[in-house]
Order: C-alpha cells, then structure tokens, then sequence
C-alpha cells in the first residue's frame, strides 16, 4: 500500500487528459510546441517536484522556453500535489479512525456481552438467595408452630395419662369383677346375654384406652424433639426390632426385604430413632394395606447403604402412593388422611424432625397408585 | 523509518515538528526554509490552514548528494497541534526518523506541553517507535514574550531525562531554529550510521552531514 508521503509521480498527478490538455495550452504559449513527459526524452528539460524529477518536457523552440515551461509546470504542479497529498492523508487517516472505530466497536459489544452475562448471572444468584431466605423462613415459621403445638401436646399428653391409667386398670379390675358376677347371677339366657355384652363394652373399652395410650406416647415422642440423650446408635438393629414389632402388629402377614448394608454408628437418640423408623415402616404397611395388596404382591423393601460420608435407609413400598395434592401436606403435624382413630397425623412429622434433630433430611418420592420411597441421610461421624 | 531505495541509491529520511496547538510548529519549518541553505531544497508546502492553524501538515524537503552518489533526502513536517487532529497526527508521525518537540515557554501553557508530549509518548507507542531510542530534541520557544518560564529552571525540570539539555528558541525571530535542527541532525545521524554506514560506505561523516544539511548564509542569533 502507497503511503500518502510517497513521492507522487506524474501519473497521480495529472491524468492522460489533464496533461494533454495541459500540453495543448503551453504549446499555444510557445513559439514550437512543447509535451510533457513522464519519460525522458531527447533535449528534455527535467520538471522537479519536491526535489524528485516527475517529468520531462521536450520541444519548443530553445532550451531557454523549455526551461520557462518547466517552471510553469513545476509551480503547477505544487498546487495539485498539495491537493493530492491532503486528499491522500484526509483518505489514510480516515480509514485509520474507521478501524479504530470498528475495533472499538467490537471491544464495545464484547464487553456488553460479557456485562449481560454477569447481570444474568447476578440475577440467577439474586433468586437463589431470595429462595434460601424464603426456606429459612418457612423453616422458622414451622418449627416454632410446631414448639408450640409440641407444647400443647406434651401438656395434654401429661393431662390425658393419668385419668387413662385409672381407666385402664379400673377396667381391668371391672374384667375380674364380671368374672365374679358371672358365678354369682342365675344362670339364664337374659344373663348370660347380659354378661357377654358387658364383657365386649369392657373389652372395647380397654381397647380403646389402649389406643389412647398410643396416641398419647406419640404425642410424647413428638414434644420431645428437643431433648438430648444420644449415644451411638446401630441403625440396621433399630431397623431389625421395629421389623420385627411390625410383623407382631400385622400378624407376621408383611412381606419385607431387608438389604441392610454395612454402615457405621451414628449418634442419636435411639428411642426416637425407632420410633420414626417404625412410624415410616407403619406407613408403608397401610399403604400396601390401603391397596389392597397380599403378602404375594405388596412388599416393603429398607435397605441401608453407605455413600461416601453419607448413610442412607431407603423404606419403599409398591403401595397406595401419595397424590400429588397431598404430597405438599404430608409434614403438617396431625395432617391425616386415615380414618378417625386410625392414626395421630404425627408419624411423618416426627420421623422428619428426628431426621433433622440428627443432622439428616428426610425425602418421599411418591406416585398415586405406584407407591412411595423415603429416604433418610444422615451424616457419617 | 528510513527508506533506503538501491535502484536509484536513495536514502529519505523524515523527522517531525510535534508539539501543543500554537507552540511554533510551522513557523519552525518557515524559518528553516528561509534560512538553510542547503545542497537541496525543495518548496515549502504550507498544506492547509484556517486562521493560521495548520490543518494537514506542512512539509519542507531538503537533501544532498554524497560523493558516492547516495541522494539523501530529508523530510521536515509538521504536525496539527489541536487536540482533534489526533489521527492525523498520528499518521504523519508514523515512520518518523526523528522528532523535534517545539514547546510553548509561556507559565500558562506548561499544561498543553505535558500534554502534547504525553500524546507524542503515546502515538509514538502506537505507531510502533520507542521514545528512548528514537533521535528527539526539545525546544522550548517563543522566548522573546516576557515572562516566560525561566531557562534555568526548564533545565533543571528536564536535567534527568535523555533529552537534556533543551534548545531555547524565538522562532519568530529566527533565533534558536537552526540550533535545533543541528541537534537533531547531530542525534540523528547516529541512528542512521548505525543502519546504513553513512560514514564507511558513503563518505559522509557526522560533520559532513550536519553542516550540509544545515548550512546558512546567516548567522543563527541563538
């Protein structure tokens, strides 16, 4: 590429029809015409620019007009390089600041895109935070609920088990009694009937009380979430024995799998432990129940595995399964969808803040009609 | 950078007038052309002004013929000294053999110089020449309006630097342009004997080249 200080030729001076017109007019000045030349010519005289022969110009009638016309021409042609030069510096610096321009231009869009992606990605952490701080929240607003229910509950559960222990025993009592009066009444149809009736309501009667023990045990367990008393507990023996007090409850009719891998011992409360795991393996027994599945289809499967510094217990049935409605609901204490009497609605509460209580989360998977997997973590010492 | 053309045994060398708006670029050039006489000298080319600030650039070449046939030609331009002629100024700097930076004496326009020579430093980056290395006077002129900043203390500023000691001028006056343009040459001439055996291969020693490409028929009233 020419630079625009490149020593002009004639050429970029003067175009063909710019000479020969420029020829014409001096020739018309001169006794003998005269041409002017980029190449030299025979008695030419030298036509300087800028103290470069551009030219040469030949003919005329002496050395002496040829001289005057190489003047002329040289006085003519500093007007035109001046305006050649100007235009060729005007053109250089141009597309200079044009480049400049362009590369200012691409480092402009560069910089906009990486400023876009760091707004987006403060954005994506804006949100992340805002969803932390709405979990903390929740998380705040149900545990102090649930101190407060625990509260409630444990004064209830301290009112509730005095007047059932009396009950219990003075039914008990009343069992005896009727035994007595059995011997003592005339034998006759309208007696015996009276009696077998009188022996059912105690019977339902201590059944009942019974049941209301359990509820208040429950209830007990639950208010108790915040007490201490851990030592190390193995989790494949609380499994086996809440196992094994599940089969007592369902007559030994459950199918369950055990995959009980090697573990270490965490530290926790056993008796709380226990209690959730046979809460989750009581769910999953109703659930098969509630689906109407025997021994030879619904089965349980708890297996224990240990992953990386993690100990998972996985209780999964092939039971009823959890609606997608009632998924969001499963944690709200006394929440139930089981008969009246059937159940506290404090089972899954329980063994999730059990699970929290001891550093582990509790996770259901579940689908209607497909069954339901819980997972319990618990961190490894 | 210098342009050496074997075809024609052609040596062109460019050195540049820079400085702040108003310093005494051209008048620089105007003086040199009226005063040097040198074996060669071309027509000052006074491009394109607007009240009497250069727009382009102007451009005087002079030049000698060494006994050896060596042409040697020297190009002085100068550059636009306001702020908005940047490209411009960069494009005339750009392939520059050596520099002369005309500074303004007066208190008030100490500012402009730091700035001008801040944008020299700058513009020599970007066109790919290195202010230690490259031949560079400066000159601080107008010397003749009262109260200027006095020499003594201009001295001692710039004593630390490589362009030390300063040429004082009043190129209005004519005086200290040639003083200059001598220091240049002197400086000048180092670079391009390193490059092309200036004194070995062409017979033009240091001597030889400042006072051809200098001479006067007046005597500088530096």
């Amino acid at each position: 590429m020419r630079n625009f200080e490149d020593d002009p030729t004639l050429d970029d001076l003067l175009s063909d029809d710019q000479r020969q017109r420029l020829n014409r007019a001096l020739s018309a000045l001169c006794r003998e015409p005269v041409a002017l030349t980029a190449n030299r010519q025979e008695n030419a005289e030298p036509v300087e620019f800028n103290l470069e022969t551009v030219g040469w110009l030949s003919g005329g009638e002496s050395a002496a007009e040829r001289r005057a016309a190489s003047e002329l021409v040289s006085f003519l042609l500093l007007f035109v390089a001046k305006y050649r030069l100007a235009a060729n510096l005007h053109h250089d610096t141009t597309e200079a600041s044009y480049a400049e321009l362009q590369r200012q231009n691409e480092a402009l869009k560069a910089s906009e895109a990486r400023f876009r992606e760091l707004s987006d990605q403060l954005q994506q952490r804006v949100d992340e935070q805002v969803e932390v701080i709405r979990q903390n929240q929740q998380d705040l607003y149900e545990s102090s609920r649930l101190r407060s229910v625990g509260h409630l509950a444990a004064g209830v559960a301290h009112e509730i088990n005095n007047p059932i222990g009396f009950i219990s025993s003075n039914l008990r009592v009343a069992r005896d009694y009727l035994e007595d009066l059995r011997d003592i009444v005339p034998d006759t149809e309208q007696n015996r009937e009276l009696l077998a009736d009188f022996n059912d309501l105690i019977g339902e009667s201590a059944d009942g009380a019974r049941r209301i023990a359990g509820i208040v045990a429950d209830l007990k367990t639950f208010s108790s979430i915040d007490q201490s008393g851990y030592t190390l507990c193995d989790l494949n023996e609380l499994i086996t024995s809440a196992i094994h007090l599940l089969q007592t409850e369902y007559h030994h009719q459950l199918q369950v799998l055990e995959q009980l891998g090697d573990i270490p011992r965490i530290s926790g409360n056993p008796g709380r432990l226990a209690q959730s795991l046979y809460n989750l393996l009581d769910n999953a027994a109703q659930a098969l129940r509630d689906a109407q599945k025997g021994s030879d289809q619904g089965h349980i499967l708890v297996r224990t595995v240990r992953r990386d510094n993690q100990v998972d217990v996985l209780i999964q049935d092939n039971g009823c399964g959890i609606s997608e409605a009632n998924l969001g609901l499963i944690f709200d204490a006394f929440y139930t969808t089981r008969p009246v009497g059937s159940g506290t609605g404090l089972g899954l509460t329980v063994a999730r803040d059990t699970a929290r209580a001891h550093g582990g989360t509790l996770q259901i998977d579940s689908r209607e009609g497909q069954g339901t997997r819980v997972t319990l973590t618990f961190t490894a010492p | 950078m210098a342009e050496y053309t074997p075809e024609d045994n052609k040596l062109a060398l460019k050195v540049v007038f820079y400085g702040p708006a108003l310093s005494g670029k051209t008048t620089n050039l105007m003086q040199l052309h009226s005063l040097l006489n040198p074996e060669r000298k071309g027509e000052l080319m006074v491009l394109e002004t607007r009240d009497d600030r250069t727009l382009f650039f102007d451009m005087l070449p002079i030049g000698l013929k060494s006994e050896s046939g060596l042409d040697l030609r020297l190009k002085l331009y100068t550059v636009p000294g306001q702020v908005q002629h940047d490209s411009t100024r960069k494009a005339v700097l750009s392939r520059a053999d050596g520099v002369v930076f005309v500074a303004d004496s007066q208190p008030s326009q100490q500012d402009n110089n730091a700035n001008a020579f801040g944008n020299l430093e700058e513009n020599l980056e970007k066109v790919g020449l290195d202010i230690d290395t490259l031949p560079l006077v400066v000159q601080f002129n107008k010397r003749d309006i009262p109260g200027v900043v006095d020499e003594a203390e201009l001295q001692d500023r710039w004593s630390a630097t490589p362009w030390s000691p300063l040429v004082m001028a009043s190129a209005l006056r004519g005086s200290g342009v040639i003083a200059t343009f001598r220091l240049l040459l002197d400086r000048l001439y180092t670079e391009v004997d390193a490059e092309f055996e200036l004194a070995a291969r062409h017979g033009i020693d240091r001597n030889r080249f400042i006072t051809r490409l200098s001479a006067s028929d007046e005597v500088d009233l530096a």
